[in-house]
């Protein structure tokens, strides 16, 4: 059907700024339709497993902030529910709601940083800085509850070092109140914008059956109407007694990603403010032994992080200080599987809007 | 119009991998020394309940042992002098802590019990383990496993959530583990297969059955150096292509040239090292110091 000399294969990347990162793409073009498209990463490989299998477990959390630099808590999280289902402790009630709290205002912070670079790649300044205004709120709210903004080790191994610091209530308060209209500010911005719906709909499409067999999870997953997501399916932390919905839509293309996203943000509001109004007292600390000496034992754990599926597989050794394996199953390496059947054939300008889509973190993917 | 495209193949650029898996000279690096494991935590049921009758055989042992002592004190003891005070069986220690391990149990969810039911022979242990379920099958007959928790009515786990693998290098007869962490999307639950092969196995792709296996295969290779037969493109995915060995095999050292020295240069009385060493020493932590070259 084609001349050999229709196509011309080029790179993307691995130092393109729309690649967010050091994603590396191979393409093959037939004018500006994508023929063939092979991601190639690992450009941020740091051996995360490795190094942590030589760490004692509390050692371990900083590195698992470092994968996905965007949601740090949600990787503590994971991280934190994995070590304590290994050795089997049970966390104190009070400091299971201000972790997932804290988680959640990690998926608001993630999810606005994912709308602003999203935006901005397909051309929309202005939602870039609305955007990035209030995610400075949520990450002076970290600042105030662990002294980091993005690196945060926000958890520990049974609980939490400390609770939350005088005011920070009141702060976080405040920023629930004004936040619906931040919202919906971004939708006068977008929702309606006729160079959005024609940037973004019925581009990079993946349907149902495609994303489950491709292993993708997440707002990408729920957008194609499956409507999983771990915090409902198999809870974890406070969520069993949380009430909010897990938005879906139809339509499996950019669009609908869109729409996902913004309406788990409005859930997240909702989760947040539950745990503010609902939060127990009571110690914030399992009563635990200075060292953890782990058994036999291998667990999987997964939590719902903002770009999907997070799990951890950790194996123990029988009075080992160290995991004798630890291994991260991050959202954006099967996210980012998909990303060559949801290119080709479409136009080489979509992949940009594809690749914002998947809201990959080539910290994660590479580990 | 979809065309018909062909995946890009790693170009003229990407050397040809060797046949066999990388294995790490250590003779050829004397300063990069790495102490292997020497235990195989495997969880199980079966090594589980051995290694109880053991614990429990071992302490009936110290009792009877004490007591004989006890006995031959009696009898050695001169006449009119007090005897000395029983001894007393140590009770197992008791804590206050929130934390309990899991330990594995038979098992009691349908959904492994049916598994066991249609594997049949080619299953080689099932268990439980803090809720998990895990199911052990021979290595030969894991596509067979894999479609059938596939596709069976009951079991319909849609999706391949994750693949690792494990280096055991103290283990005898299997030298890795590979698991596959399943999840029913349907019916919320999750299931996990373990395969157990030697050194230089090449087990089936999971890609007939689950098409994410692809990347997830691709980076036990690159980490492991397990290879996979029918895989569509088994090369490195994480390191570059020429890269020399398989990180996360346990003999690779994760101490290596250019590292820096624990003693550093200020420290020329080694005043800081020695605090540290204590520091640590208190804690119960045994913190090697990296001889200097």
């Amino acid at each position: 059907m084609f001349d050999a000399t229709d196509f011309m294969e080029i790179n993307m990347g691995p130092q393109h700024p729309s690649t967010h990162g050091v994603l590396r793409l191979k393409l093959k073009l037939s004018g500006e339709t994508v023929m063939a498209c092979r991601p190639v990463i690992g450009y941020l490989h740091r051996g995360v497993e490795k190094i942590c299998e030589n760490k004692t477990f509390f050692q371990t959390q900083v590195w698992t902030d470092r994968m996905d630099y965007c949601s740090a808590v949600a990787n503590n999280l994971g991280w934190a529910e994995s070590v304590e289902k290994l050795f089997g402790i049970t966390v104190p009630r009070r400091a299971q709601y201000i972790r997932t709290m804290l988680a959640e205002y990690n998926r608001l912070a993630s999810h606005l940083i994912w709308l602003a670079t999203h935006a901005l790649d397909i051309g929309a300044m202005t939602v870039f800085l609305y955007a990035f205004r209030e995610r400075e709120q949520i990450l002076d709210l970290f600042e105030s509850f662990c002294g980091a903004r993005l690196t945060t080790t926000a958890f520990r191994i049974g609980g939490l070092r400390e609770d939350f610091p005088p005011g920070f209530e009141k702060q976080a308060r405040a920023f629930l109140d004004r936040f619906p209209s931040c919202i919906e500010e971004y939708e006068i911005l977008l929702t309606e914008n006729r160079i959005w719906k024609k940037r973004t709909i019925g581009v990079a499409k993946l349907n149902a059956e495609d994303a489950i067999a491709l292993g993708v999870t997440g707002p990408v997953l729920r957008a194609a109407g499956v409507p999983f997501d771990i915090r409902k399916a198999f809870p974890y932390a406070a969520y069993a007694e949380m009430d909010f919905e897990v938005p879906t839509r139809l339509e499996a293309d950019t669009y609908a990603r869109y729409q996902v996203r913004l309406e788990e943000m409005k859930q997240s509001a909702r989760i947040i403010r539950q745990c503010l109004d609902g939060l127990p007292e009571g110690p914030t600390m399992a009563k635990l032994p200075k060292i953890l000496r782990s058994e036999v034992n291998e667990i999987y754990h997964a939590t719902e992080s903002p770009k999907g599926e997070l799990g951890y597989y950790l194996v123990g050794e029988k009075g080992s200080l160290n995991p004798y394996r630890f291994h991260v199953r991050a959202p954006g390496f099967a996210n980012l599987q998909a990303l060559p059947h949801m290119v080709e054939g479409g136009l080489v300008a979509d992949i940009i809007a594809a690749i914002g889509t998947l809201d990959v973190v080539l910290g994660e993917i590479d580990r | 119009m979809t065309p018909e495209s062909e995946p890009i193949q790693s170009g003229p650029e990407a050397p040809e991998a060797p046949a066999g898996a990388y294995i790490y000279d250590l003779k050829a690096a004397p300063n990069r020394q790495v102490e292997l494991p020497k235990t195989v935590p495997l969880p199980g049921l079966q090594a589980y309940l051995a290694d109880q009758k053991a614990a429990l055989e071992a302490d009936e042992a110290k009792w009877q042992k004490q007591l004989a002592d006890y006995e031959a004190k009696l009898q050695a003891l001169p006449e009119g002098k007090e005897a000395p005070k029983p001894p007393v069986r140590a009770a197992a220690k008791k804590d206050d802590y929130d934390m309990k391990t899991p330990v594995p149990s038979a098992p009691q969810d349908a959904d492994l019990l049916r598994l066991v039911e249609l594997l049949g022979e080619r299953m080689e242990e099932a268990f439980e383990q803090a809720g998990e379920l895990t199911c052990q099958v021979a290595k030969e007959h894991l596509l067979e496993a894999l479609r059938i928790c596939r596709e069976d009515k009951q079991l319909k786990y849609e999706m391949l959530a994750d693949e690792a693998a494990t280096h055991y290098p103290a283990a005898e007869g299997f030298a890795f583990s590979v698991v596959y962490h399943l999840t029913s999307l349907s019916r919320h639950k999750r299931l996990r297969l373990r395969i157990l092969i030697p050194e230089g196995f090449e087990p089936e792709s999971a890609c007939a059955v689950y098409r994410n296996a692809d990347w997830l295969e691709r980076e036990i290779f690159d980490m492991d150096g397990i290879r996979f037969a029918h895989h569509p493109d088994m090369v490195r995915i994480l390191c570059p292509d020429d890269w020399e060995a398989h990180p996360l095999r346990k003999e690779y050292p994760v101490v290596g040239w250019g590292q820096r020295d624990i003693d550093f240069r200020e420290d020329r009385s080694g005043r800081l090292a020695r605090i540290a060493q204590e520091k640590a020493g208190n804690l119960g932590i045994n913190l090697k110091v990296p001889k200097a070259e």
